[in-house]
């Protein structure tokens, strides 16, 4: 594996996150510098397309195309959101960014906003992020007096207000219709699509909402090209991501890696291998709510693209090894999606509630026909008609098991 | 624009949802959640189709018609989709319908009969513990139930509810909301207070299930109605027979119903429209003074109907400062129901303590402005309760039409009290230059209350009503389905 520039992580360990002049004195701030002297908003957005950086939330969706969207909306008041929800169970890498460097999420931010024209920008941080809030406030403090966000920023005619909100720590309210609902003092629950947030947003405006991760991105972009960007990584999803590795491996953490290596290479080169002792079982990637895989499929590269068979989700790799109790660990996938339904919709209330109840009942591997029919009909239901992509997700993993592990054929 | 449904065409319009062709075409499509012009939250989803056979299931009620649509409403993943969903519905449900208040009136009963869901695979977890051995069973699965007894018009019993918001949409004060979350979900009060509110009744009829019902025990009277030392008056509104007919199968017109309700056991059936002659002549009475002072402020001036005993209700709450202002006249149920304590008691050589009035109302808020003078309110989805109770649902029985009161009615008065009714009734009646208007809904009685308030507007009299287009779609009024 070619050794390449580090996007995200490169000031991690070597700056003072808390003191802005150390990220200046690394060229921070740089990219807003040229964005702002240099650069039109839709030159910006030009770049940012030709990067071809997609959303590092797990949904994949081109950046560029829906900065757009937003830029090219005529309306006079328009929101970006920078999503710091995460509370996807083994997921952390949005944390970690603003623990190391937040700034560099901040300088995204600011030019993100800028680009599309919006004159407040909302931080919507996971409610438990107690610490995170903190860093933030004092960066966000140190910016605003540097003159980096603010009326005129820079000496230059671009406003902004930037907002933290804290959420209240529901899983939903990282879906960005619920995210909105949360913001405006509603019931954190999705709205009906369409239409969609970038022309019916916050307060009825075109809204852009983005993941942490995605917008940290940008200022590299904005600074080296998008073209120089979208040579990273596997072709249909260039870049680099925040991979989180967990479980059984040797080297647990967040890494910074382009994006299209496989699973393998992902577990061995990078979490230096399966933990000593253990034999690997599968691998769960993108979190309680992603994809379960096997022996036989760890070749697989990962992508955001819609053909890759696994996506990349969030980037977190759970590796499972031989010694663990499945039960527990579908015990603690259901327990979840129970707890964090929004309780909207038939099928994902009632389904994650039963599909709890049916699991806890069967701890030591036995299962009525009964129930094993109840199972299987939930899990298709969850699959397949439900309001959200949560219901989907709920049924994701233990689909999986069923499939690919045959937990059913004891 | 044209649609195609199951390989037929039928032409579409702007805006239509893929739910709205296949209504007006008759094509059936399960809902629970959609309901009328309420807004579409697609939430139950039952109203699953499949579009140009793309193997997605999406609702019918949210997804828009859009030119050359293949639309297909029944195929087996469909039908697997909505007996799933059914079913996990159903499980709250198993086994309680007897008990149930909505019982045969049920739309989510109704569908889960049409879809056979008879397997039992889930425990029910909403329900009043009764036993310990059904506690030690229920442990895991019983959340939190609500029960709300506390008011003598609404009964809110969650353990029925489906979580469909019609209640939530259709409230015109808002009294609703969603409490706790996931499995826990609970449509109640904000801080799960009893229900205070103005009443209207909106939410039961809107209510599939058995969630929202009627308050009190229809048990009372039909005690009253099987004992053979009293004598049971009902006094029927009119406005009552179109609903009627969706409770009761047989019931064509009026003679009909007051036949039914004398097998019932009423021994006399009035009707309220010599009740409505007495309370506009008397109203008329009370503003003609006014008008003889012109310009008599707003504080002393008496010119809101009281005939809507919601709209009361919500000046109560929202403009307390213009209880004053309500005439003071008692409603039409009232003033007959004391005729038919005092005058005909009188008059026929029977001890009133030996009359019940039973009045058969459209309205659900009457119950919570309830006079002494009448001693049950029924509701037309009671009264089509106690005749399933009595077996009587079915028949047709013929007979005359209502006995005759005191004296006659002016035949003009005997129409249906819709909304309007009531202030044009009126305005025959005191001829003049009066300032006559009428505000239907809450939002309307809110606007012309506030221009009054603002000296924008002057009304000699204002005829305010709570339901849509008044007592026609009152809150006691069976539910439109």
């Amino acid at each position: 594996m070619a050794k390449t520039e580090k996007i995200l992580t490169k000031n991690w360990g070597h700056i003072n996150p808390l003191k802005i002049a150390d990220y200046i004195n690394v060229g921070g701030y740089g990219a807003l510098k040229k964005f702002v002297s240099e650069m039109k908003p839709q030159t910006a957005i030009a770049e940012i397309v030709k990067s071809k950086l997609s959303g590092r939330g797990g949904a994949g969706f081109l950046t560029g195309e829906k900065l757009k969207i937003v830029a090219e909306n005529a309306s006079h008041e328009k929101y970006f959101i920078c999503n710091l929800e995460e509370s996807e169970p083994g997921t952390y890498k949005d944390r970690m960014i603003v623990d190391n460097d937040p700034h560099l999420l901040l300088e995204g931010v600011i030019i993100a906003a800028l680009a599309v024209g919006a004159h407040k920008a909302y931080l919507y941080l996971n409610g438990n992020y107690h610490k995170q809030k903190e860093i933030l406030e004092t960066a966000l403090e140190a910016a605003r007096k540097k003159n980096f966000w603010g009326p005129g920023i820079m000496g230059s005619s671009y406003d902004l207000d930037i907002e933290i909100f804290s959420g209240a720590g529901a899983y939903i309210c990282g879906e960005e219709t619920a995210l909105l609902n949360s913001i405006e003092g509603r019931r954190g629950e999705p709205r009906l699509r369409p239409p969609y947030p970038t022309e019916t947003g916050l307060f009825g405006k075109p809204t852009c909402v983005n993941n942490a991760e995605t917008i940290a991105n940008i200022p590299w972009i904005i600074l080296n090209s998008g073209k120089k960007y979208a040579k990273l990584g596997a072709t249909c999803s260039p870049g680099m991501k925040l991979y989180i590795l967990g479980g059984s491996v040797k080297k647990p953490g967040v890494v910074e890696a382009p994006t299209g290596l496989t699973i393998r290479e992902l577990i061995d080169e990078i979490g230096g291998g399966v933990t000593l002792g253990k034999e690997f079982w599968f691998a769960q990637i993108g979190g309680a709510s992603g994809h379960l895989v096997t022996e036989k499929e760890l070749d697989t590269p990962l992508t955001f693209s819609r053909d890759c068979p696994i996506p990349l989700g969030s980037g977190s790799i759970l590796v499972v090894d031989k010694s663990a109790n499945i039960y527990d660990l579908i015990l603690s996938w259901t327990e979840f999606f129970r707890r964090e339904s929004c309780g909207k919709c038939v099928p994902c209330r009632e389904g994650t509630f039963r599909l709890h109840e049916i699991v806890s009942r069967w701890q030591d591997g036995e299962i009525s026909e009964r129930d094993r029919e109840a199972l299987k009909d939930i899990l298709w239901t969850l699959e397949n008609t439900t309001f959200c992509p949560l219901g989907r997700f709920a049924a994701t993993a233990m689909g999986d098991a069923v499939e690919k592990l045959k937990i059913l054929c004891k | 624009m044209q649609i195609k449904i199951n390989g037929k065409k039928y032409s579409a319009k702007e805006k239509d949802t893929v739910l709205d062709v296949c209504r007006r075409e008759g094509i059936r499509i399960p809902t629970l959640c959609s309901h009328g012009k309420l807004k579409r939250e697609a939430v139950c989803r039952l109203c699953l189709v499949e579009i140009d056979k793309s193997g997605r299931l999406v609702t019918s009620c949210a997804t828009k018609a859009v030119d050359g649509m293949k639309v297909e409403t029944e195929n087996e993943n469909i039908q697997k989709a909505r007996a799933i969903n059914l079913e996990l519905l159903w499980a709250d449900h198993a086994g309680k319908c007897f008990q149930c208040k909505k019982n045969r009136r049920c739309e989510l009963q109704t569908l889960a009969e049409e879809y056979k869901i008879e397997n039992f695979h889930f425990v029910p977890r909403k329900g009043e513990m009764t036993s310990g051995e059904e506690n030690e069973l229920l442990l895991d699965n019983w959340s939190r139930v609500v029960v709300d007894r506390e008011n003598p018009v609404i009964e809110r019993d969650s353990q029925y509810c489906v979580e469909c918001r019609r209640c939530i949409n259709i409230c015109p004060v808002s009294s609703y909301g969603f409490n706790h979350r996931s499995g826990d979900v609970v449509v109640g009060t904000p801080y799960n207070q009893p229900l205070d509110c103005i009443f209207c009744g909106a939410c039961v009829t809107h209510c599939p299930t058995g969630a929202l019902a009627d308050q009190g025990d229809i048990q009372k009277v039909i005690t009253d109605l099987d004992d053979t030392n009293i004598l049971s008056v009902a006094i029927v509104d009119p406005v009552v027979l179109k609903s009627a007919m969706q409770e009761l199968l047989e019931v064509k017109n009026m003679e009909n119903l007051a036949g039914n309700l004398r097998a019932l056991g009423c021994e006399k059936v009035f009707d309220l429209s010599w009740g409505f002659q007495k309370y506009v002549e008397a109203v008329a009475e009370e503003i003609h003074p006014h008008h003889a002072r012109k310009k008599t402020p707003v504080r002393q001036r008496k010119f809101i109907s009281s005939f809507c005993p919601s709209a009361a209700l919500y000046i109560q709450k929202y403009f307390p400062e213009l209880i004053k202002n309500i005439i003071d006249v008692k409603r039409p149920e009232e003033l007959m129901a004391e005729a038919v304590k005092w005058e005909y008691a009188k008059r026929e050589k029977i001890d009133p303590k030996n009359i019940r009035v039973i009045l058969i109302s459209s309205c659900a808020a009457r119950k919570k402005l309830k006079s002494n003078a009448i001693d049950h309110i029924v509701t037309v989805r009671e009264l089509g309760r106690i005749a399933r109770e009595k077996k009587t649902e079915n028949i047709r029985f013929k007979g005359s039409a209502a006995d005759k009161f005191l004296d006659e009615t002016d035949a003009e008065y005997a129409t249906t009290y819709g909304y309007g009714n009531l202030s044009a009734m009126t305005a025959k009646k005191i001829k003049g230059d009066f300032s006559i208007g009428a505000a239907n809904g809450v939002l309307e009685i809110k606007n012309a209350l506030s221009a009054e308030l603002k000296r924008e507007k002057h009304y000699d009299f204002l005829e305010v009503m709570v339901c849509p287009r008044g007592c026609e779609r009152g809150g006691g009024q069976s539910a439109e389905i």
